[in-house]
């Protein structure tokens, strides 16, 4: 345990000899001769100093780091690791308090506006030359080239470093080290303060010969060197102004003059040589001094009217246009090919899930790829998901698939596909043109021969009309009439079309088609678009008629929408989706047959192969719904399937997907129509036997085909109902066998299809055999033979499955755990972004901390200071008072003994 | 004594008047004819008589009189049976309707009559709760006498619940032509609130069931349920048996305050259902609430082991049902089932992934194939036989299916063999090149141990990543990835259907222009007239002419 402060203090005054046993008067007198004590009281100060300072915990700091190595600088460091904070504090106060009185003083003085005029300040200064180098200044900051750009020609002034010129023949260039402005700034804690100043006097007093010498010798040379500057950058900048004049001048005169021949050459261009020279007079527009005249003659409304004329006549003339090289037959064929073939692989890329792209540059398809790609996982997220807590899903479940989605697609993406949108557009709009012109071949295939022949359906003809020669026949009564309104909706066109036979029904639609045809009237596009749109009603509405309408009208209607959809995808798609809403929503479950050919109408207009489309997937998937959810119970039922069946089939034609709602329902048929139950069921697909049994009693003697109208629900006499029996099951049968051909490359094609073997062999056995209908027969036998065969194949080419040929994953590399040389005081964030936000929120929060400690240290001193101020005014106060009272006091101690005495007196006076 | 009854008796009595003063305004409201207003007036007169003298108590059969008879009025007979209430309930509150004693016989004379009267006037309110107009007032009635006599009537301040009664108010809700707005009023109102009510009522419950004289209780089985389905808050603790319909006995120890004893007796009611002979919807409807409100009722689980291991045999969805109650009683009451996994695995029919219990049954076939535990070659014969079933369902179920066989193969890697297998020794692969395969997998097989599942392959799920719909063949592909998920959250896939599924896609506005077939097909009905072009599908089945 260390001795007490007091003992200690005692023990260093006793060493330094301060305090010690008395010395005796010998001694003193000794000391005393020898002038020691003058030595000694000085001694004894510095000795008191230093053990005060030592005794005072709070007068040094020793820093924790010494210096590590040696430096030679010209800073002089007398003891770098030992600082004086009380001093350091002192001073600063100092300043503090300086500053502070300051403020005071100004208070209420000065306004807040600080003059930073240049040399406003400045005794030393000349009017002139203040306003020389305001002026000079002025212009430099309006000048927009850079102070230091070199190529500039005309120099605002010389370089300057700091304000002091470059040139070699200036004073001696200081050591950068011994900048100013490289010395801390924070002088509070900085011991070196004294040294500092002291240095600094070293380095003018260094300086001072020289500089000063130099400064006089060099005043006189600059003034005069901007002065020149200035007045050279004047004339310079007059020159180039002239310079600018006399070119313009020029071009001027040269413009006059092209504009006085400019009639001529209209006239040489428009081939209307001949133009009375008064009219073309006006016609010049130019600065002519004619004009002038011109205009303020009489002819100045037939001369604004001629003007106007002229101008129509300009931008209505036609451009002269590149014409095509006529090509040869070879070349004809061979790009109509290459088109075809690339169409052929658009659709490729599409049934893989590729999106068709419609600019052809390789790099913009990859993206494409990228872009559908991920689309297509996410719809798996958003797109079954209907239910509102499947809402949820796409973020929970899906992350992956949304990750990759929303990181890379933000904001740049958007904005790319945005564009894409924009060019799509740009190139429907093409292709739309394009496909009208195609159209004219399409409709002039569909025009009959004599139409063809009549001018009013040659598009693009305005020419008028002379004698139009009927056609021999025209119509189913021969009365057709050659000119409709364009329908503008269903109603419309059921109120054009009244009168008139179905069978001419594809007329009205080729005369409606080219009576509007786009080309004639900007108003046709819209007209038609609606033609159409009520045409996309009208076939389910022919269908539903309870007279079986024409196939054939029916045909060549789908087919004009089909060509019309070239032209409105769009619209045509939505009303489309309509329908199919409007099956979804009231009658999902029995459709009727308006809806089964509007389904085979989606299947031709589009593309079903793709992986994904508007139309075609939500087609396919009623067709599965009622597949899958419906009992069949009566035989429309069942061929109502059958004709789904068949659409789903033919759909899958290309892409042959596999749709287990269809083998379901052709295996479920099968054995419902056998003539006797299967004692047991093979495979699992769901069977549901109906209430009334449909079971076939007896074979027909003529076979017959399904129509599309068994699909309807009726009645059949019993002789008919073996019919359509018999002919259901050989549609299924034949549509079985489709199956097998679509599917037969499926590595479960054993799974799929040995089921409907086994119920085939049942229909072959002897129970049922005899009531099946000869033809059934020999195709049952058919199609036995052929999936035997096709299932040994299928038993041949059976491999177990390999599908994680991956190359294994990485492992993920993440921030390294070990760090050779760790320093707990730096940062090893990999993290770039998070690194840097944590140094910035680390200076925040310094930052934060040394100005509240400022403003904490001003308003300690502004309050230290305020009530020193007021200690003083109290006291001034008081001493103020205390004189007067004592004044008063006196004065009146005065009176009082005069008065005293004045009675003394009296009374000795009455005595 | 009468002399210090009777301020007792007044007092209540005007309490009672009171309050019963609403239902007589509203009968007069109700009857504006002035020859109604006389029958009333006079049956207020009856009754105030009775009040004024014992001896007057001879109006009580007048009154009864007007009751029954079976007048063209019969806004009458309900007023005179609420007067008849209060006379009844006035008379059981001064005690007039038991005997005391050091009663002179005259006394006990005019009590036995006196209670007499009572118990016919009850059998005639029970009577009129099977009537539709008049259940609701009889049924109010009722529990008010009901009430007052468990309040009153009882020997030396005994707790004496009228079980009699409230087992005749019991019976005649359950009779199959009883009213249905009268039951549930009961089993709201009374059962559900009143713990005491609930006690007696499962009580009676029970004995009706099992009463020998009860010649068709199977007929009673739709009312029953009804009453019984009602029930659903079942008390957890003895705090909970707070709420009493009669004052509750003081001492602590009788049966209506034991948890025990409340259990018993839903128990028994329960097991007295269940033993009736229903049809497969009332069992579908026991099973429904199954785990929630019914097995917390039984003591002994073990007693419900019987009917939900029938129901589980029946097969079909009455089994996906029983399997909560089953699991339930696994889970919680340690019960231990034979060949559980070879029956959960024999539910997996055809039906299944077509039936609307699905999700149902996909969660608890996650919670029961959630063990990482289980053997291989079990967890493989439900992912092998799902997939096999994938082939013919609805795209709703494959998608639900798919990332379930994911799941499962990420928790049992040796059933990733089913996704890669390769032919390591050379006589393998010449025997695959020379002769193919079949697959192992035997779909006949009962038990799921043997089946071979695990020697087989998932062609399905490969054929299935060529589905029509894209969001289910995309979906499909994940097998066919690497496994870099860690599970699929099961939920999100499993409620799904094609209505939603069309829907979703459909309310998608079209944005993209959609493609169009670039080829205008030449025929699209008829036939071909070029005779080298084939056919299309729909021409060559369909008749079109």
């Amino acid at each position: 345990m260390p001795p007490s402060q007091l003992k200690r203090l005692k023990a260093s005054l006793r060493e330094q000899g301060l305090v010690g046993p008395q010395q005796s008067k010998k001694q003193r007198k000794l000391n005393a001769q020898n002038g020691g004590n003058k030595d000694k009281r000085v001694g004894k100060k510095v000795a008191l100093d230093g053990i005060r300072e030592q005794f005072n915990p709070f007068e040094f700091k020793l820093s924790g780091k010494a210096p590590k190595f040696e430096v030679t600088t010209n800073k002089v460091k007398s003891n770098p690791s030992v600082r004086r904070p009380g001093v350091a504090k002192a001073m600063a106060e100092e300043r503090l308090t300086k500053a502070y009185e300051m403020d005071m003083q100004r208070r209420k003085k000065v306004g807040g506006i600080v003059d930073k005029r240049f040399g406003e300040n400045d005794p030393s200064m000349a009017p002139e030359e203040k306003m020389l180098e305001r002026f000079a200044l002025e212009n430099q900051r309006h000048h927009k080239h850079s102070a230091f750009d070199l190529e500039d020609d005309e120099m605002p002034g010389e370089l300057t470093h700091m304000g002091q010129s470059l040139s070699l023949d200036g004073p001696p260039l200081v050591d950068d080290f011994d900048e100013t402005d490289l010395e801390l700034s924070d002088a509070e804690d900085h011991p070196s303060d004294e040294e500092r100043q002291a240095r600094k006097r070293r380095r003018s007093q260094g300086l001072e010969g020289g500089e000063e010498e130099e400064d006089d010798e060099q005043r006189p040379e600059r003034k005069k060197s901007k002065q020149e500057v200035m007045s050279e950058l004047i004339a310079k900048s007059k020159m180039h102004k002239y310079e600018r004049q006399a070119a313009k001048d020029d071009d001027e005169d040269l413009r006059e003059e092209l504009d006085k021949e400019m009639p001529d050459i209209h006239a040489l261009l428009r081939d209307m040589g001949s133009k009375p020279a008064p009219i073309s007079a006006p016609e010049v527009v130019g600065m002519n001094p004619e004009r002038a005249a011109l205009l303020n003659g009489t002819d100045k409304i037939k001369f604004d009217k001629e003007y106007d004329l002229r101008l129509r006549q300009m931008a209505q003339d036609a451009r002269s246009k590149p014409t095509e090289r006529s090509k040869t037959e070879d070349a004809k064929i061979e790009q109509e090919s290459r088109k075809l073939k690339q169409l052929e692989a658009k659709r490729l890329r599409r049934m893989e899930g590729n999106l068709e792209s419609s600019d052809e540059d390789d790099v913009a398809n990859d993206e494409n790829v990228d872009e559908d790609v991920e689309e297509d996982d996410f719809s798996l997220g958003s797109g079954i998901k209907a239910r509102p807590s499947m809402a949820e899903l796409g973020v929970e479940d899906e992350d992956d698939f949304l990750l990759d989605d929303n990181l890379i697609a933000s904001g740049s993406d958007l904005e790319e596909m945005s564009d894409e949108n924009d060019s799509e557009q740009d190139d429907s709009d093409r292709e739309a043109e394009a496909e009208f012109d195609k159209d004219d071949d399409f409709l002039k295939g569909l025009l009959t021969e004599e139409e063809a022949k009549r001018p009013e359906f040659l598009t693009g003809a305005n020419a008028p009309i002379s004698e139009p020669e009927l056609p021999v026949k025209n119509g189913v009564g021969g009365n057709l009439a050659y000119t409709f309104e364009c329908p503008r909706s269903h109603e419309h066109l059921l109120k054009i079309t009244k009168g008139v036979a179905l069978v001419d029904l594809p007329t009205v639609v080729q005369r409606i088609r080219a009576l509007y045809h786009p080309k004639l009237n900007s108003d046709n596009k819209k007209k038609l678009r609606d033609f159409t749109l009520s045409l996309v009603d009208h076939i389910p509405y022919l269908a539903n008629q309870p007279v079986q309408p024409l196939f054939s009208v029916l045909e060549t209607l789908i087919r004009h929408i089909h060509s019309l959809a070239k032209i409105y995808p769009l619209e045509i798609a939505n009303s489309f989706r309509a329908h199919l809403e409007e099956l979804n929503e009231y009658r999902s479950l029995s459709p009727n047959p308006g809806d089964l050919v509007v389904l085979t109408a989606i299947g031709t207009i589009f593309p079903t192969s793709d992986h994904f489309h508007q139309v075609v997937t939500p087609a396919v998937l009623s067709m599965g719904r009622y597949l899958a959810l419906k009992i069949p119970q009566t035989l429309s039922d069942f061929a109502t399937g059958a004709y789904l069946v068949t659409l789903c089939l033919s759909y899958q034609s290309f892409s042959k997907r596999y749709a287990p709602e269809l083998i379901n329902f052709i295996e479920n048929t099968l054995c419902t129509l056998a003539p006797k139950k299967l004692a047991k069921l093979p495979g699992s697909f769901p069977y549901h036997e109906p209430k009334v049994s449909v079971r076939i009693e007896a074979s027909p003697k003529a076979t017959r085909r399904l129509a599309l109208y068994d699909c309807a629900p009726q009645e059949f006499s019993e002789k008919d109902e073996e019919a359509l029996k018999d002919a259901i099951l050989n549609t299924n049968i034949a549509l079985l066998e489709a199956a097998v051909d679509r599917w037969v490359a499926k590595p479960s094609f054993t799974e799929i299809f040995e089921p409907g073997l086994k119920i085939l062999q049942h229909l072959s056995s002897k129970n049922c055999r005899p009531k099946l209908s000869s033809v059934n027969q020999k195709s049952i036998v058919k199609l036995t033979q052929k999936l035997t065969t096709l299932l040994q194949t299928a038993h041949l080419n059976r491999r177990p499955l390999t599908l994680h040929h991956h190359r294994p994953l990485a492992i993920k590399t993440s921030i390294p755990k070990f760090e050779e040389t760790f320093n707990p005081d730096k940062h090893y964030d990999v993290d770039r972004e998070r690194a840097e936000a944590a140094k910035l929120r680390k200076e925040y929060k310094q930052e934060k901390k040394g100005a509240m400690r400022e403003l904490r240290k001003d308003a300690a001193v502004a309050a230290r200071e305020s009530l020193r101020e007021k200690r003083e005014r109290d006291a001034a106060y008081e001493k103020k008072y205390k004189r007067l009272v004592a004044e008063i006091q006196g004065e009146e101690g005065k009176e009082q003994k005069a008065y005293e005495r004045e009675k003394e007196w009296r009374k000795k006076g009455r005595k | 004594m009468p002399g210090a009854v009777a301020p007792a008796g007044n007092s209540a009595k005007r309490k009672r008047i009171s309050s019963e003063k609403k239902p007589i305004k509203r009968a007069r409201s109700e009857s504006s004819e002035s020859g109604e207003e006389d029958g009333q007036a006079q049956i207020l007169l009856l009754e105030n008589e009775i009040f004024e003298s014992k001896k007057n108590y001879n109006n009580i059969t007048t009154l009864f009189e007007i009751c029954t008879r079976d007048n063209e009025d019969p806004d009458d007979s309900v007023v005179a049976a609420i007067s008849l209430c209060r006379v009844f309930a006035r008379l059981l509150i001064s005690g007039e309707l038991s005997a005391k004693s050091g009663m002179s016989d005259k006394e006990i004379v005019v009590v036995r009559w006196l209670k007499e009267r009572y118990s016919e006037y009850k059998q005639f309110l029970l009577g009129l709760l099977v009537g539709e107009d008049t259940s609701a007032t009889a049924l109010t009635l009722c529990m008010r006498l009901l009430k007052i006599e468990g309040d009153n009537l009882r020997n030396a301040g005994e707790y004496n619940f009228p079980s009699r009664f409230l087992g005749g108010i019991v019976w005649m809700l359950l009779r199959p032509e009883s009213d249905a707005d009268a039951r549930t009023a009961f089993t709201q109102n009374f059962v559900e609130e009143y713990d005491d009510i609930r006690f007696y009522t499962l009580e009676a419950i029970k004995n009706i069931l099992q009463d020998e004289e009860n010649l068709n209780p199977n007929e009673m089985i739709n009312n029953v349920l009804d009453m019984l389905v009602g029930i659903e808050s079942v008390p957890e603790s003895h705090e909970e048996l707070e709420d009493f319909y009669v004052e509750p006995p003081k001492k602590k120890s009788n049966v209506v305050f034991s948890l025990l004893q409340h259990k018993k007796r839903a128990q028994g009611a329960w097991l007295a259902t269940m033993g009736l002979e229903m049809d497969k919807e009332h069992r579908k409807t026991i099973l429904r609430i199954m785990a929630d409100s019914i097995a917390p009722w039984f003591n002994q689980s073990e007693l419900l082991m019987d009917f939900l291991s029938d129901s589980y045999d029946a097969g079909g969805s009455m089994s996906l049902l029983a399997l909560s109650g089953i699991f339930y009683l696994i889970q919680e009451k340690n019960l231990d089932y034979p060949a559980f996994y070879r029956k959960l695995y024999s539910l997996l029919d055809p039906e299944i992934l077509h039936s609307k219990h699905r999700s149902r049954f996909f969660r608890l076939l996650d919670t029961f194939l959630g063990s990482t535990h289980l053997p291989a070659v079990l967890v493989a014969s439900f992912i092998k036989r799902l997939a096999r079933l994938t082939l013919h369902a609805p795209p709703s179920g494959i998608v639900a299916v798919v990332p379930w066989i994911y799941n499962l193969l990420k928790k049992h890697p040796t059933c990733t063999f089913m996704i890669h297998r390769e032919a390591r020794t050379a006589e393998e692969k010449e025997m695959l090149q020379k002769e193919g395969m079949d697959d192992p997998f035997m779909m006949d097989e009962e038990d799921p141990m043997e089946t071979k599942a695990i020697q087989s392959s998932l062609w399905e799920l490969v054929t299935l990543q060529s589905h029509y719909h894209p969001n289910v063949a995309t979906l499909a592909k994940i097998i066919s990835e690497q496994f870099t998920k860690h599970a699929y959250n099961i939920e999100d896939f499993l409620d799904h259907s094609y209505g939603s599924m069309l829907g979703s896609e459909l309310s998608k506005e079209v944005k993209k222009i959609p493609v169009v077939e670039y080829e205008i097909p030449k025929k699209i009905f008829m036939k071909q007239a070029d005779a080298g072009v084939e056919d299309s599908l729909l021409v060559k089945l369909w008749d079109f002419n």
